[in-house]
């Protein structure tokens, strides 16, 4: 295979199935990853670390709430499991909901219905249209698509499915998002599982095609190839797979039985809570059978995350706990982690706080010699890395979706103020009202979300100018070499912040010279390969046919 | 039965090589701690010194300034190892974050310490390394810093240091193991950073040698010889890495005598140093002695060396008798009854508890009559 033809989006991918010799060697590395972690924690939890012990405490909290997460990615992985794809059973009804709202591209539409209309299982595909816009009635009915005018419908996306759901009969239902061009095989990927009566929902792998338009762009997919890969494969080994961002295809059975489709701002998730509640079981199939759009310009992906972490908040808070009893040990587990992702803004608000309180209060957490820490940390890093890399191998396309992800976690840390005001808005249960992602960069001018980076980079120099008046003019020469190394270590812990901060910000300045494009006019449909490449189980002729 | 044995056994298997991974990886790590550490001792030095070039090479106040007259001393060792002058310094406890205390109390005296005084013990962690950020903080003062060395053996980790004795029995016959080279590791690693600070300094390596109660290199655990060995080793140690700017200071209890027994002879010593501390009557081993009672009957002994003499604790409590005429009698006088007492060190330590089970409190900072008497001393001395 050419290069090329590795890093052809347009084709058919499956994650490689997960072997026994496989299993072996990540239990190795999680072994040793998870006792490299111990050591770290009994060189951590020493009296003569401790600085201000109140800031001790909370630092101690943050670290090893993260190391925690960190060992329970590791488990998951050791989960990691390839369902068989099971031919589905030929005659079933199966309908496509996709929704359209005002300001919508109408030309996205037609792309995505033509490429619905080539979906090749039988299927009737509807259009839930709330746009009062007559062309969009056009386009559906072009395309052979039912055309459902749904307005005024609380609830955005899924009131509008809800009563969709009302208006027909179908026993199967995939909801996709309108940015995502399906391929035409894939029904065959998902509607197989629905042969197991106690089968709830299937989500398959969520791809892009727009990752290469833009920094933003690259990073905000980087921080969803794990997920879509190994991350939902262990998922789906301790039984949770979660219906959660597009393309999840349902059982009409499953979502009457808890009313229909949830409402909130991670809906998917919320539906798929319910789901699993009332006992359903989920399937997560590492396919890449559609591929859509990731927010391109920095504002939209901060209003996307903001919508996410305020959503995916609520899930933990209200429905995590209401479902409690009925959820399975690892499905508690997998809700809670994913319920408390966004903490990690107001982790990195605390982490990005200490040296200022060093500089400018006098408060030091932690009295840890910088080497120390750099040598007990490191085996931690170097395992957790080979862990990481080692898992890429059953990214649902590794062609172009390996690496390291810097891209990726320069934008998480420097979406923290996105996070940190989604952590809040959901402390004290404020509304923020429902803002789709965009379809196209929002360009012109820098977004608002760039402000607290922008303030976040004033007070470092500030502070940096402050820190060089007051040891140039006050600061007694009997002091200042004692004083030096810890300083200026601290002024390095405060930059590397800032760098990433600085990350941000370039990202949002990028943002504004973006050209807004319509992404979908240069996908040609004729080349999807539509050659059906599913590898079925039982059925060999339809694999070979 | 047959396939849940095999996951059974290639699931101890797996673990079984991960934990061989991490012990692998944490041997690695221990042989790679040094060479980490050293550079992260290198940047801290370097990042100081450009500190101190951008932001104190301009500071008019410098103290260094008014104390160039040492640079003399500083640029020629053997001036250091038999001074024409009167060296004063002083150790102060509070001095770990900054050396204002040593400042405060030389101001005090209206005069300059040539002398800092800092103390370093044997071990494995970061701050028993070399203290090189605080001798370069001494140096950029204008001082001359003094290590007083002690080789705890037991501060040193077994799981690092396979070849070491167990701790339990590790003291017993430790100097001995010095000698042999069982912690030569160790001198290695301060030889490392030694090479970055290329300005003298005094070392006082296991001081109180002959003192048979309290610290583990003492004859109850090691035999006189081997004090002698050990010393000797470590000077040729440093002396063959090629550090030449150690002036070595031989230490023993002053009470305790013997000196002729452990004394490792006139190539391997610069300098004698002694404790002179008044105890007054806080414990009922001691009892109130005036600075020529501790010294005085014992400088003939120390003076057959032919080496200058320095007090490397100088200093008495208030509790059992007149504190402001103690100093006033030692400081007034010494320079003519003991000519060859080239140095006084103050021993300021506001919170020992080393040796009583009461915090014992050293300072004199804020009595001006102890103050104002040893300026007046140190006036009369250079009128003469």
């Amino acid at each position: 295979m050419t290069k090329k033809n590795k890093q052809n989006l347009w084709q058919y991918r499956r994650a490689r199935p997960f072997s026994q010799t496989a299993r072996f060697v990540l239990l190795a590395l999680v072994v040793a990853g998870v006792v490299s972690i111990f050591q770290l924690a009994d060189w951590w939890f020493r009296e003569e670390h401790i600085g201000s012990l109140a800031l001790y405490i909370m630092l101690s909290f943050i670290f090893w709430y993260g190391m925690l997460r960190v060992i329970l990615y590791w488990i998951n992985y050791l989960g990691i499991k390839r369902p068989d794809i099971p031919a589905p059973e030929p005659d079933k009804s199966v309908a496509i909901f996709t929704t359209s709202s005002p300001g919508e591209p109408l030309s996205m539409f037609d792309k995505t219905l033509e490429a619905c209309a080539n979906i090749t299982y039988p299927h009737t595909t509807y259009l839930l249209d709330d746009t009062q816009d007559p062309r969009f009635k056009e386009v559906a009915e072009k395309h052979g698509a039912v055309w459902l005018e749904l307005v005024g419908l609380p609830g955005a996306k899924a009131g509008k499915v809800n009563k969709a759901l009302e208006l027909t009969d179908e026993e199967f239902i995939l909801i996709l998002d309108p940015d995502h061009i399906p391929f035409p095989n894939f029904l065959d990927n998902t509607l197989g599982y629905f042969k197991n009566e106690k089968t709830g929902f299937v989500q398959v792998s969520q791809a892009y095609y727009n990752q290469y338009r833009s920094f933003t762009a690259a990073a905000a997919a980087e921080q969803t190839y794990h997920f879509y890969g190994p991350t939902m494969m262990g998922m789906y080994g301790y039984g949770n797979a979660v219906a959660i961002g597009a393309n999840c295809t349902f059982r009409r059975k499953a979502l009457e039985s808890i009313g229909g489709h949830g409402i909130g701002l991670a809906e998917d998730l919320i539906t798929s809570i319910r789901l699993h509640g009332a006992g359903w079981k989920s399937v997560f199939n590492p396919v890449v059978v559609s591929r859509g759009l990731v927010p391109e310009d920095f504002g939209s992906f901060c209003k996307q995350q903001l919508k996410w972490a305020r959503g995916v908040h609520e899930v933990l808070f209200s429905e995590v706990p209401k479902l409690f009893k009925k959820l399975t040990f690892w499905q508690k587990l997998s809700y809670s982690a994913i319920g408390s992702y966004y903490l990690v803004g107001a982790t990195s608000f605390f982490y990005f706080l200490i040296p200022y309180l060093f500089f400018w209060m006098g408060f030091l957490p932690a009295k840890m010699h910088f080497a120390d820490f750099i040598l007990n940390v490191f085996p931690v890093g170097v395992f957790a890395l080979a862990i990481y890399l080692f898992v890429q191998n059953w990214l649902s396309h590794p062609a172009t979706e390996r690496g390291v992800h810097w891209r990726g976690m320069v934008l998480k840390f420097a979406s923290w103020p996105v996070f940190f005001l989604g952590f809040l808005l959901s402390v004290v249960n404020a509304e923020i009202p429902y803002i789709p992602t965009a379809k196209k960069a929002e360009t012109g001018k820098m977004s608002p979300f760039a402000r607290p980076l922008i303030i976040q980079l004033f007070i470092f120099l500030i502070t940096f100018g402050y820190v060089i008046f007051k040891r140039r003019y006050i600061t007694p020469e009997s002091e200042l070499f004692l004083s030096s190394e810890q300083t200026w270590g601290m002024m390095f812990f405060a930059l590397v912040a800032v760098i990433m901060t600085i990350g941000g910000i370039l990202a949002a300045r990028e943002s504004i010279k973006l050209t807004s494009e319509e992404a979908w006019e240069t996908v040609d449909l004729e080349n999807i390969n539509k050659e059906n490449k599913t590898e079925y189980i039982f059925d060999k002729k339809v694999l070979l046919g | 039965m047959n396939t849940k044995l095999i996951r059974l056994t290639s699931t101890i298997a797996a673990i079984a090589l991960g934990v061989f991974l991490i012990n692998a990886f944490t041997l690695l790590g221990n042989k790679s701690k040094g060479p980490i550490e050293d550079l992260f001792v290198q940047t801290g030095s370097y990042i100081t010194s450009i500190e101190g070039y951008f932001i104190n090479k301009s500071n008019k106040k410098k103290r260094s300034k008014s104390m160039r007259w040492l640079n003399v001393y500083k640029k020629d060792i053997s001036q250091l190892k038999n001074p024409d002058r009167i060296l004063l310094g002083a150790y102060d406890n509070q001095s770990k974050e900054n050396f204002q205390p040593v400042i405060q109390l030389e101001n005090s005296l209206n005069t300059q310490f040539s002398i800092i005084h800092i103390y370093a013990a044997w071990g494995d962690k970061s701050e028993q390394r070399f203290p090189l950020t605080r001798v370069n903080a001494i140096n950029e003062l204008g001082s001359v810093p003094i290590i007083t060395w002690e080789p705890w053996l037991t501060d040193f980790d077994d799981d690092l240091h396979s070849h070491l004795k167990e701790k339990e029995s590790r003291s017993k016959n430790g100097l001995k193991d010095i000698s042999e080279g069982s912690y030569d590791f160790y001198l290695e690693k301060w030889v490392h950073d030694l090479k970055l600070f290329e300005q003298p300094l005094f070392i006082r390596m296991g001081h109180e040698m002959n003192d048979p109660y309290r610290y583990p290199w003492g004859p109850h655990n090691n035999e006189p010889a081997h004090f002698i060995a050990a010393w000797k080793h470590i000077v040729d140690y440093f002396r063959n890495a090629g550090i030449d700017n150690v002036i070595w200071v031989w230490s023993p209890h002053i009470a305790y005598g013997l000196f002729e027994q452990y004394y490792p002879g006139d190539e391997y010593v610069d300098w004698i140093g002694v404790g002179t501390l008044n105890y007054g009557t806080v414990a009922t081993w001691s009892q109130w002695w005036t600075f020529d009672e501790i010294f005085g009957i014992h400088y003939e002994e120390l003076n057959q060396f032919n080496k200058p003499i320095m007090a490397t604790e100088f200093g008495s409590l208030a509790v059992g008798g007149d504190r402001v005429k103690w100093y006033k009698d030692a400081f007034c006088e010494f320079p003519e009854k003991y000519p060859e007492l080239k140095s006084m060190l103050f021993f300021h330590f506001n919170n020992d508890n080393t040796l009583t089970y009461k915090t014992l409190d050293w300072y004199f900072v804020g009595d001006t009559l102890i103050t104002n008497s040893i300026v007046d001393c140190i006036n009369n001395w250079a009128v003469e």
